[in-house]
């Protein structure tokens, strides 16, 4: 290698391996990660966070410590409010169109299951900040396929 | 185009092959920690936008357009967590390089050897403290660029400019001028304490 831009392309990677490496713990949770697919659930995907999408024209954004975050499938919307309390997260959440369902809270190291009521709406108890998934199964007896939101960090 | 077989492995995944996910993560997880680190986001915030951009892959994988750029849809979904965090309104401070930096002098031994040995070794140790040192003197630009480009294995530049939401065409460019400003940089560290400035 005699380009003098690769040579040192090079030496910074090699400083970056030894003084700056994807910690070991965090290789195996990507690792790890393949078995929270869902593969018989349907994915609502993220379509509104107000961490990035607020324009001055649309919604004013929450107070402070509150982001509004929206998922779409099919014709369902799951609107979520995350409010940060000191190192804690609560999340409180509206299924459009309202309807009866149980969500599993998904995170890494457990999961939380509460019951959104007639009205589709659903809350949580503190949750640990850090990556998040909703999965709502329909309520006994109701057709459809489990859902599955897209994962977003708390 | 294919040169690789990332494709394939992503297919794999698709189907359920952990060996294909184990290879993926072995060989994007450094460019997904780099985006992130290049967003000077601190330990902790680096982590979760790292495990929540393999979350959330893991679920999407079985449709992805274009199984042979997984690399590109990494490395946006991972700047798509780092704006977030940064938005956020509990995150911890941005971490200071520098701070990572602990460099233990060679220990001396009797042989004439190692005595060279020992010398060589903290020349390298110098050298190596004044490249990082200079990485902070760099414009903000630039040590983003470099952040990412730094990855093992070797980022794409559409890679590059996929982490950090530029156009494909000012990355060679870049990299050329970042790399000289670096260059300068050591040179002025190495020289002593008064041409530093």
């Amino acid at each position: 290698m005699h380009d003098p831009d690769d040579e040192l392309e090079a030496e910074l990677r090699r400083l970056a391996a030894a003084w700056d490496p994807v910690p070991a713990e965090l290789r195996q949770a990507a690792v790890d990660a393949f078995s929270w697919r869902d593969i018989d659930a349907e994915i609502a995907e993220l379509v509104y966070d107000s961490l990035l999408d607020f324009d001055e024209a649309s919604l004013v954004r929450g107070p402070a410590g509150q982001r509004l975050v929206s998922f779409a499938v099919g014709g369902m919307t799951i609107d979520v409010e995350v409010t940060s309390t000191g190192t804690g997260r609560t999340v409180m959440g509206q299924i459009v169109p309202p309807q009866r369902a149980t969500v599993d809270i998904r995170h890494p190291r457990d999961m939380v299951t509460v019951e959104a009521d007639d009205l589709g709406r659903f809350r949580s108890g503190p949750l640990p900040p850090g990556p998040a998934s909703l999965r709502l199964h329909p309520p006994p007896g109701a057709a459809g396929p489990d859902i599955v939101t897209d994962w977003i960090a708390l | 185009m294919d040169p690789d077989n990332t494709g394939q492995l992503v297919l794999g995944a698709a189907g359920g092959d952990e060996d294909a996910w184990r290879e993926l993560v072995e060989r994007f997880s450094g460019l997904v920690w780099a985006v992130a680190r290049a967003h000077r986001l601190a330990t902790a915030d680096a982590a979760d936008v790292f495990q929540t951009t393999w979350l959330r892959l893991a679920e999407h994988i079985r449709r992805i357009d274009r199984p042979d750029r997984i690399g590109a849809w990494l490395a946006t979904a991972a700047r798509r967590e780092c704006l977030q965090s940064l938005r956020s309104a509990g995150r911890t401070l941005p971490i200071d390089d520098m701070e990572r930096l602990d460099i233990t002098p060679a220990v001396g031994n009797p042989t004439e050897e190692a005595v060279l040995a020992a010398e060589q070794e903290k020349e390298d140790a110098d050298r190596a403290a004044a490249v990082w040192q200079a990485l902070d003197r760099v414009s903000a630009r630039c040590r983003e660029l470099l952040r990412v480009l730094m990855a093992s294995p070797p980022p794409s530049y559409a890679e590059v400019a996929a982490a950090l939401g530029l156009p494909l065409g000012s990355i060679g460019p870049t990299r050329a001028r970042c790399l000289q400003r670096l260059r300068e940089e050591v040179a002025g560290i190495t020289a002593g304490p008064s041409s530093s400035n």
